[in-house]
């Protein structure tokens, strides 16, 4: 549980990094800025309270790793990197631009920080469980850290990753779903029917937590959960809202992916200031 | 001709000794890709992923992130075929160290088109990063693991399995991009890979009884392919180049030569002998090799053909000269 002064301190470094979210959207001519702030709140928990991070170090052995598996994402994760200060991020004026090393997609032989390249969806969960093996391994304790997204769920590989995280005991793996139900198709439980997605981990042998993805006492409560679990991986069904922020956007398909005009851009950051 | 068995069976576990950071994963097919010795000797460093090659092949790519190598078997098609996004991104676009082996090449099983891996040259080496090898004997399989470890990035290997035959002195290990040149020849020469090259020099040997100049060269190396010795070989042909492989001739070592001498602006004819554009079925390795026509008679009918001399060389020759052959052939043009 967060005292107060860090829930606060926590609340505006999420504000900030939105308002850096939409700026890089505008400069770039469109990102995947709906799940970016679906994802939001997860990623500022881990990267700004929970994990063990040295930016200086990116290569740190004792680092706790962390896998966008839905790599589309990967805006909102830029941001954040360059923030925390793996690299300058005046960088990101360029991102998604030709010769920039910052692709729509995080290369990790590209940009510090990034533990694994991601972009094709239904790897990060058995990447994840491939790292997790190899710190238990080679004795290590640092934790592994993957974010999916709902959408993902429909690929039979993270089925197959997520029965081999079970049967091998992967406790120093946690996942998190950003279940923001919405895919670029539209709502997921209208194309490929996800629910009950706690039930599915929990028959597959997950510890499984439901919780409001965009509470970050609760992410951290989950992290906690999770560190302290001896026998079985956690995954968290977060539940998000595609877009969340900024009021436009908020639950609309449309704004998987999307740019930003100057009035838009000024009518996104007034959303967030207000948010 | 010396016979070796269960050379790879052996050669993980030595391997394991010196190197701890091998790491052997599986799919349910453990005791079919030679594992299971190393299986018993490192319990700790096996690990069996069930019926999921994508899974296996992610869980690859993470620990060779984490400083592993892992060393992943299965049939080959389960490879290349079921797991290529996870072989695509998860392991060459970050360049990971992962070792696959894919068992049971082309005809090599009687399990027909589901088992048969006859396009995996031509996918696997479209990949960026990616290293492509191919044993054709018992000293190749036997030091193919020690060099798909020395590279860097990922690397498959076009694996054997069981009894295989001797055709190149112990002592002469395969090297990366480093092709055997069996026998100088202007009239025609071959380029084999795989099982194909002991088929071929039963064929070479025969027809060179006959006076046909063959030069024969063996390809273990699919990518990166440099012209190397390869190229003034080829230019000194005078009747045409065969290539001869146990796969698909779209985009595998026919292909690779074609490339090889357009851009290199070698001119002359290419016959390429392998399957022509067609899934094969299940039968034995001798009547499949037969069928579509990659063994020593099919080999022989198109030497004939260039030089334009029929009749040169019959079956029963061969027949004749089935072990001979093949025994002198390895001593007089591979030592």
């Amino acid at each position: 549980m967060l005292d107060a002064k860090e829930r606060r301190k926590l609340k505006d470094k999420a504000r900030e990094l939105r308002e850096k979210i939409v700026e890089v959207t505008f400069t770039c001519g469109g990102a995947h800025i709906g799940g970016a702030f679906s994802q939001h709140e997860i990623l500022v928990a881990l990267y700004y309270k929970a994990m063990r991070i040295d930016p200086k170090r990116p290569a740190w052995e004792d680092r706790d790793r962390f896998i966008l598996s839905k790599g589309h994402g990967g805006v909102g994760h830029a941001v954040i990197l360059g923030d925390l200060g793996y690299y300058d991020p005046v960088l990101l004026k360029d991102f998604n631009k030709t010769g920039s090393p910052f692709g729509m997609h995080l290369d990790r032989l590209k940009v510090p920080g990034v533990d694994f390249s991601t972009g094709s969806l239904g790897h990060g969960l058995a990447l994840g469980l491939g790292a997790a093996m190899g710190a238990r391994q080679t004795g290590k304790d640092w934790r592994t850290y993957v974010v999916m997204s709902d959408g993902e769920c429909a690929e039979g590989s993270v089925w197959e990753a997520a029965m081999a995280a079970a049967n091998f005991k992967a406790t120093n793996l946690m996942a998190f779903v950003d279940r923001n139900r919405l895919s670029l198709d539209g709502p997921t439980e209208s194309l490929m029917r996800l629910d009950p997605l706690d039930k599915k981990f929990e028959a597959f042998g997950w510890r499984t937590l439901v919780i409001d993805g965009h509470d970050l006492d609760q992410i951290l409560d989950a992290v906690e959960i999770s560190r302290a679990e001896t026998e079985r991986p956690v995954m968290v069904i977060a539940n998000t809202i595609k877009g969340k922020g900024v009021d436009f956007m908020e639950e609309k398909t449309a704004w998987h992916y999307g740019g930003l005009d100057e009035a838009m851009r000024d009518a996104a950051l007034a959303s967030i200031l207000k948010s | 001709m010396e016979i070796v068995s269960q050379v790879h069976a052996r050669n993980l576990v030595k391997l394991g000794e010196n190197h701890p950071e091998v790491l052997v994963l599986t799919a349910d097919l453990s005791e079919s890709c030679e594992t299971g010795a190393f299986r018993d000797a490192y319990r700790e460093r096996f690990v069996t992923c069930g019926v999921s090659e994508q899974n296996m092949l992610s869980i690859a790519g993470g620990l060779a992130r984490e400083g592993f190598i892992p060393c992943v078997h299965t049939f080959g098609v389960f490879l290349y075929r079921r797991a290529l996004d996870q072989i695509a991104m998860s392991i060459a676009y970050p360049n990971l160290p992962v070792k696959m082996f894919g068992f049971l090449p082309g005809i090599m099983t009687p399990g027909g088109a589901t088992h048969q891996a006859i396009e995996d040259v031509s996918v696997m080496r479209s990949l960026p990063n990616m290293t492509v090898l191919e044993v054709g004997d018992a000293t190749e399989t036997e030091s193919v693991l020690e060099l798909a470890i020395s590279i860097r990035g990922p690397v498959y290997v076009r694996m054997l399995r069981g009894e295989i035959p001797r055709l190149f002195p112990a002592s002469q290990p395969m090297l990366l991009d480093t092709p055997r040149v069996l026998a100088d020849g202007t009239d025609v020469v071959v380029i084999s890979s795989g099982i194909c090259t002991e088929e071929a020099l039963r064929a070479t040997s025969a027809l060179r009884a006959k006076g046909v100049s063959v030069g024969h060269a063996h390809v273990s190396t699919l990518k990166p392919f440099s012209p190397g010795v390869l190229a003034p070989l080829i230019a000194g042909a005078r009747y045409g180049v065969i290539t001869m492989e146990n796969h698909t001739v779209v985009g595998g070592l026919g292909s690779i030569v074609a490339e090889l001498m357009v851009e290199g602006g070698i001119h002359g004819k290419l016959v390429k002998l392998g399957l022509q554009d067609t899934f094969a079925h299940g039968a034995s390795r001798s009547y499949l090799a037969r069928e579509y026509r990659i063994d020593a008679m099919a080999l022989v009918e198109e030497v004939q053909r260039l030089v334009g001399r029929p009749s040169l060389v019959e079956a029963q020759d061969l027949a004749a000269v089935r072990v001979e052959i093949a025994l002198s052939s390895a001593k007089a043009e591979a030592m």
